[in-house]
């Protein structure tokens, strides 16, 4: 049986990992870009996320200032034993961690209409930017796996959750996907981004998707598709800061879910920033 | 590289060109969307005096100020792209945030000799170049307050000035 403080701490450290460091895909990434960039402008864009990552990473700082909202993602085992309120464990240990890192305390005041007109003010507590909700998927075996992703504002405001007339070709569907990221980069100004890409049947499955392709995506490993949507974006020359140059997007992550008789599909976009995916997960026994 | 000091002349400005990557020195005001809509209203009633804020020669910063750090938010945001013409018209000289702006907005900035450059969201590295801050207006707003930074050396480059715009000339390229 899993203690309530072993799952609090892991989802607090999980999250300060997530908001502070990048991981070796990503860093590998990012050096190949520096030697193939040839534009002099975009090259300076990448030594400087670079070197944000370093100072990042050695002084446990926030890679980027929009810390952004909290997405946890668990993959429980069906044979893992939890403590009864392994819920809120999770989400004191979300809150701890962003007092720790420390996100941006952006959380708005007030009732559902002064929050949406952010008409009464902001908390000064960075524990008050509230998780999304957690998405919860069953594995085999006696595990729990947490991870926690930091979805950033920039992103968000590029995104896309529509339906494709699939015709019956992968390439008519990702085709379109990739087409809504290259129109959306040159106004992201966070590249280069990495998109997520999620294809499902329902708007609200589809966008379960892209976050599971941002929790599982490496880009070390990029199958042929993913290869072709980045190829894609990066024929556009946007580049980094959209200053110009070849690498508009590092790589990309897809995850295709279960599909339906039909002649369209659900797919959600979302052109992660230079930093994303700002993820962490930890396995607990 | 190109060293600016706040608050910047209109003939160093001029120097300055698309592409060009700039170092600025001095005081810098960090607001976004919730604030630059009020320092033009205020600029529109002649009412600036009011909260003690020079406008002649800034630079205007589109981030918040947070215990997170700082960083370019999208300039191209409606309340932020919205505020550049009246701003630039207040004595602005450097508006820098992130994002390509639209045609409209590059005639502006070149009819009031201002320019946009852009730099990236790296907020740790930011912190070294940060020496003070405090909130210059508008506190209610928290970090979308009106904040006076003193910066050294701040890593920018230039990407729209005298009616060009990097974000064009590469895709012509």
């Amino acid at each position: 049986m899993l203690s309530r403080k072993k799952v609090e701490d892991a989802a607090r450290d999980c999250l300060v990992k997530a908001g502070t460091t990048f991981r070796p895909d990503q860093l590998r990434a990012y050096r190949n870009a520096v030697k193939a960039e040839k534009n002099e402008s975009a090259k300076w864009v990448l030594e400087r996320i670079l070197e944000n990552a370093v100072i990042a990473g050695k002084n446990t700082l926030p890679l980027c200032d929009d810390t952004g909202t909290p997405h946890v993602f668990l993959d429980i085992g069906m044979n893992v034993g939890l403590p009864r309120d392994w819920l809120s464990a999770i989400y004191n240990g979300v809150i701890q961690g962003l007092r720790i890192m420390p996100g941006r305390p952006m959380g708005v005041k007030g009732n559902p209409i002064e929050r949406v007109e952010q008409s009464r003010g902001l908390f000064s507590d960075p524990g008050k930017v509230l998780p999304a909700p957690v998405i919860v998927k069953p594995m085999k075996g006696d595990k729990l796996k947490i991870t926690v992703l930091l979805l950033g504002g920039g992103p968000e405001l590029r995104a896309k959750t529509y339906r494709v007339f699939h015709q019956r070709s992968i390439d008519v569907v990702l085709g379109e996907a990739a087409h809504w990221a290259s129109s959306e980069a040159k106004n992201l100004g966070c590249t280069p981004c990495v998109p997520a890409i999620g294809i499902g049947r329902t708007h609200v499955e589809a966008s379960a998707l892209m976050l599971e392709a941002m929790k599982e995506g490496n880009l070390n490993r990029q199958n042929r598709w993913e290869k072709k949507v980045t190829e894609l974006i990066n024929a556009t020359k946007v580049g980094p800061l959209g200053l110009g140059g070849g690498i508009t997007a590092l790589g990309t992550f897809v995850k295709i879910g279960p599909q339906r008789a039909s002649g369209f599909r659900v797919v959600s976009m979302r052109p992660g920033c230079c930093f994303e995916p700002r993820r962490a997960s930890v396995v607990l026994v | 590289m190109i060293t600016l000091q706040t608050p910047i002349d209109h003939r160093e400005i001029k120097r300055v060109r698309v592409g060009d990557q700039i170092e600025i020195d001095g005081t810098i005001y960090c607001g976004r969307d919730a604030v630059l809509p009020k320092l033009v209203r205020l600029i529109e009633s002649q009412d600036l005096d009011r909260i003690g804020v020079d406008l002649e020669g800034a630079v205007i910063f589109h981030t918040a100020v947070s215990i997170a750090g700082i960083g370019p938010t999208s300039s191209n945001k409606v309340e932020i792209e919205g505020s550049i013409p009246a701003l630039s018209r207040a004595g602005v000289k450097i508006h820098l945030g992130k994002g390509a702006l639209g045609p409209k907005t590059v005639e502006e900035l070149k009819k009031y000799h201002s320019v946009f450059a852009v730099t990236p969201p790296v907020s740790a590295l930011f912190s070294d170049k940060m020496v003070s801050q405090r909130v210059a207006a508008f506190r209610e707003e928290g970090m979308e307050a009106l904040y006076q930074v003193e910066v050294k050396g701040f890593p920018a480059i230039i990407a729209i000035a005298d009616g060009e715009t990097i974000f064009e000339s590469h895709r012509r390229s």
